[in-house]
């Protein structure tokens, strides 16, 4: 069993969830369920998703305790519109902030950015929002989350092309 | 909107409270109507989607979240469907058929995994690349190539084509200096036409030929002159068109993405930031239905490349008539002592803000000047000395009520002293989205422009709005009206002699017309601010008092202000200049102080709907430059009023106490009629019995292409001058030498 394993089981067994609070976060984002169903009312007392335990990781991470005064984003990139490719457009990724003055500057021997930044090149992925915040709340490191945009693209139809609108013609079509 | 029906919905988190609580009623949410869009149902993959009528067979196939290779569609552009690539099965259909262009039935079976679609997938992709130069080591769009990509999965690892004229040779075409066109690679897919028709407006990018001779091209030797035309380089889904600076300079993979936000015009349109090194080596636009949708303009795009030239990288301080570089103590010190030394008192300390202040540096500023005693906070522009007409104590006076995607809700937009092609390049692009789709009318008051969309000319000067208010001419019916009428306003009405006469014109016509105008849904009075740190100075209130407004400056702090008249400096008077670059500003001073650019500090931007976005850092500031606030900070203690605030989060707590509305981030807060009505009402108080000079209002931005000390630096605008400003002869063509590219 490694250090961390034992570590986990006294925490949980001692501590228990230190904070499930991070719902605060959320605010606005998870769409509260609004239908009152039967269903809905007997699970009182179970919460349907249960809070999860932070387990303080950096603790014992042996990262250095600067690592804990500076903020992290998470926040889901969006697509690349060089390309109509989707995927790991649903990720959620975390990353630092650079580090003003020690984050990069060029090397005068070969002309390379050099860096005292240890989390200049770190970028972290996640399945869900969620489990990202939970990350960073186990790290100890402040976060803050930036909201995905909303899509609003309208039904397309080939038809729209031969519409017949009235007035004058507004368009010329030179496809 | 397109939703799966098939897949659960999630339990509900809502805690133990929530459920203990809330009772029946309470629980209701804000929209109580439920949609009522006709939706119809289908089957892709064995999966059951639900998807509102008249939708595209690939969206609800992207519904149901499997993916369609493309080439020609795009969500954003009209469907051609000439590609052929995103084949797909459908039940009792004697062939493939062609997702795009084919609607959505209710209850068919699609497959778009089958033996079937593959093989015509590859197929199609055997003639699309049966031309197609293998040439991807040598080409930019390699290794964010769609052809590349599809190719991989559907693409033959040998030809059967063994012609003897070889592969199609198309001649390139030039469109000028912002996109490179290699047109052997083009696989004639039509977006950029699309694009050019649609969007842009630039009628003239088009076909000619069919079949295998078809070539894209301006038909004659003219350059691409739009202000969105490097979309034209994300659309493109091969290497045909890509961006001639950025050509050969780096490789997609090489890049760190930095999500931040534009400041090359109000909008704050959101940008993707590439860096390497710590070079800025791109930038691209990032989605956002909000703001700019998928594009950007090529201000925004193309003058990185400023950021490199003219830098200030060290504190200099003025020796005789020579900058000297100082180390920081130096330089604060020297500011501290020429405060003192200029005797400046009270509102005789001024503070300018320029076009590129953050929110951050303009609180600082703000509360600086502030605790030495002064009011005297001035804008970068013409009349910035005095208070503004508008005021800024109700929002809704200063800001773009309507907001960005409200544009496409109006039936009829006035236009007043503004041009927004040059303004806000990707606003005038849903104008013209909306008047191509709609019944949309437009009027101009001021000076004649070159819009994308026709428009009804009701005049150069405030006379023609008093006779538009009379409602006699066409235009004025049509407008009373629209159901959503929409006035916009330009900032530089505001700088006008007879900015006072036209809000009060203004502000009695919505008063009178509040029941289009001013509702609790629509807002039809916008001002449309075209530079990025405006909304956001009149937000926390940057502006002088009246006493202060009248006095004679003995202190001048210009931060980041380049376009300051030299003449309105004393001469005695102490200058500081905060800022990034080597311009206008920097020349007047005595001392200098390096500040860090939009790509370079994590700062609030205020747009010009009110809405406030977070920009991010892609790359270090060079050499001793530092974030603008923070020298503000550092300055504060050395003359002995330290601010209150030592890291950022601070800071936001501070901007947070001036208005909350700076610390929400990617939201709108919009006005309540009622308050916009009163904020208008004292308007037309304040400016009772103002008289029209009648001089005409004058396009503000004369040359789109360098309006800020970022896109004066930039090579690439310059020369986007030469060859549309100016119409010189750019690049290999001779001919083009004639004047008609010449306006902008």
């Amino acid at each position: 069993m490694s250090i961390l394993q034992a570590w986990r089981q006294a925490a949980t067994s001692s501590v228990g969830p230190i904070r499930g609070s991070y719902t605060a976060f959320d605010r606005g984002l998870t769409t509260k369920s609004t239908s009152n169903s039967p269903k809905e009312l007997s699970d009182i007392a179970a919460p349907a998703q249960p809070t999860r335990d932070v387990m303080v990781a950096d603790v014992i991470s042996g990262a250095p305790s600067q690592l804990r005064h500076r903020a992290v984003r998470v926040y889901q990139p969006t697509r690349n519109t060089m390309q109509c490719g989707q995927a790991k457009g649903d990720r959620w990724r975390i990353d630092f902030d650079i580090l003003q003055g020690g984050g990069r500057w060029e090397n005068p021997l070969m002309g390379w950015a050099s860096s005292a930044d240890y989390m200049q090149g770190t970028r972290m992925s996640f399945r869900s929002k969620e489990d990202a915040i939970h990350f960073a709340e186990k790290q100890g490191w402040d976060y803050y989350v930036q909201q995905s945009t909303v899509k609003r693209i309208p039904p397309k139809n080939y038809a729209e092309n031969y519409l017949y609108r009235p007035g004058t013609l507004r368009i010329m079509k030179t496809k | 909107m397109l939703r799966i029906v098939s897949t659960v919905s999630r339990p509900s988190s809502t805690g133990r409270l929530g459920k203990v609580v809330g009772s029946q009623h309470s629980r209701r949410t804000f929209a109580s109507t439920s949609a009522k869009q006709a939706d119809i149902t289908l089957t892709v993959d064995g999966k059951e989607v639900t998807v509102p009528q008249g939708s595209a067979l690939i969206q609800a196939c992207e519904a149901a979240g499997a993916t369609i290779p493309r080439f020609c569609y795009h969500e954003r552009l009209a469907i051609a469907g000439n590609c052929r690539m995103c084949l797909v099965e459908v039940e009792r259909s004697p062939k493939p058929v062609a997702s795009c262009a084919m609607p959505a039935m209710p209850g068919s079976k699609v497959w778009t995994n089958t033996p079937l679609v593959h093989e015509a997938r590859e197929g199609v992709m055997e003639f699309l690349l049966a031309n197609h130069p293998l040439d991807c080591p040598v080409c930019d769009q390699a290794g964010e190539c769609d052809l590349q990509d599809q190719a991989m999965r559907y693409g033959s690892d040998r030809t059967r084509f063994h012609e003897i004229t070889g592969k199609r040779a198309v001649e390139n075409k030039d469109l000028g200096p912002l996109v490179k066109t290699s047109m052997n690679r083009c696989i004639q897919c039509t977006r950029c036409v699309r694009f050019a028709n649609e969007v842009a407006g630039v009628e003239e990018l088009g076909t000619t030929g069919r079949g295998n001779d078809l070539q894209i091209g301006m038909y004659v030797e003219k350059t691409m002159d739009s202000e969105l035309s490097g979309n034209v380089v994300d659309l493109c889904p091969v290497g045909a068109l890509t961006s001639k600076p950025y050509a050969f300079q780096a490789r997609p993979w090489e890049l760190k993405n930095t999500e931040s936000i534009d400041v090359m015009d109000a909008l704050g349109s959101n940008i993707r930031v590439d860096s390497r090194g710590v070079q800025v080596m791109r930038i691209q636009p990032r989605t956002n239905d909000d703001v700019n949708e998928e594009w950007i303009s090529d201000k925004t795009r193309f003058a990185y490349d400023g950021l490199r030239f003219q830098r200030l990288t060290t504190p200099l301080v003025k020796e005789g008539d020579r900058f000297v570089s100082a180390s920081w103590e130096d330089a604060l010190a020297a500011i501290a002592k020429g405060l003192t030394a200029s005797g400046a008192q009270g509102d005789e300390i001024q503070a300018i803000s320029g076009h590129l202040a953050d929110t951050e540096a303009m609180v600082a500023l703000k509360d600086l000047v502030n605790r030495l005693g002064s009011d005297n906070l001035a804008l970068d522009q013409v009349g910035g000395t005095a208070p503004p007409v508008h005021g800024v104590d109700v929002r809704s006076n200063y800001l773009f009520n309507s907001t960005i995607p409200g544009v496409e809700e109006a039936d009829a937009i006035l236009l007043i002293g503004t041009n927004p092609r040059h303004e806000a390049a990707v606003l005038n692009s849903r104008i013209r989205k909306s008047w191509l789709h709609t019944g949309l009318e437009v009027g101009l008051i001021g000076e004649r422009i070159d819009t994308t969309y026709g428009y009804d000319y009701l005049g150069g000067d405030a006379n023609a709005l008093s006779e538009f208010m009379t409602g006699k001419s066409e235009f004025a019916k049509k407008f009373k009206a629209a159901k959503k009428p929409l006035i916009i306003v330009g900032s530089a009405v505001a700088e006008h002699p007879d900015a006072a006469a036209t809000y009060n014109a203004l502000s009695r016509y919505v008063e009178l017309n509040k029941s289009t105008l001013v509702t609790p849904e629509w807002n039809g009075f916008s001002i449309l601010q075209r530079v990025a740190s405006r909304p956001a100075a009149y937000e926390i209130g940057f502006v002088p008092s009246k006493k202060a407004s009248t006095t004679k400056p003995k202190f001048v702090y210009l931060l980041n202000a380049d376009e300051v008249d030299p003449k309105s400096i004393p001469q005695d008077a102490f200058v500081v200049y905060q800022g990034h670059h080597g311009d206008l500003g920097a020349q007047l001073a005595d001392v200098c102080l390096p500040a860090a650019a939009y790509t370079e500090k994590s700062t609030t931007w205020v747009n010009t709907e009110g809405r406030s976005q977070l920009g991010r850092s892609a790359v270090p500031p060079p050499g001793a430059s530092r974030e603008d606030w923070k020298i503000i900070r550092a300055l504060s203690e050395v003359v002995g009023s330290p601010l209150p605030y030592e890291d950022v989060l601070e800071i936001r707590d501070r901007m947070w106490e001036i208005s909350p509305t700076l610390v929400r981030y990617d939201v709108t807060e919009p006005t309540s009629a009622e308050v916009a009505l009163a904020g208008l009402k004292a308007l037309s108080v304040r400016t009772t019995g103002a008289k029209i000079s009648g001089a005409i209002f004058q396009k503000p931005i004369t040359n789109f292409y360098q309006t800020d000390p970022i896109s004066r630096a930039s090579v690439t605008m310059a020369q986007c001058t030469r060859s549309f400003v100016k119409g010189e002869n750019y690049g290999f063509s001779d001919i083009g030498k004639a004047p008609e590219a010449a306006f902008a």
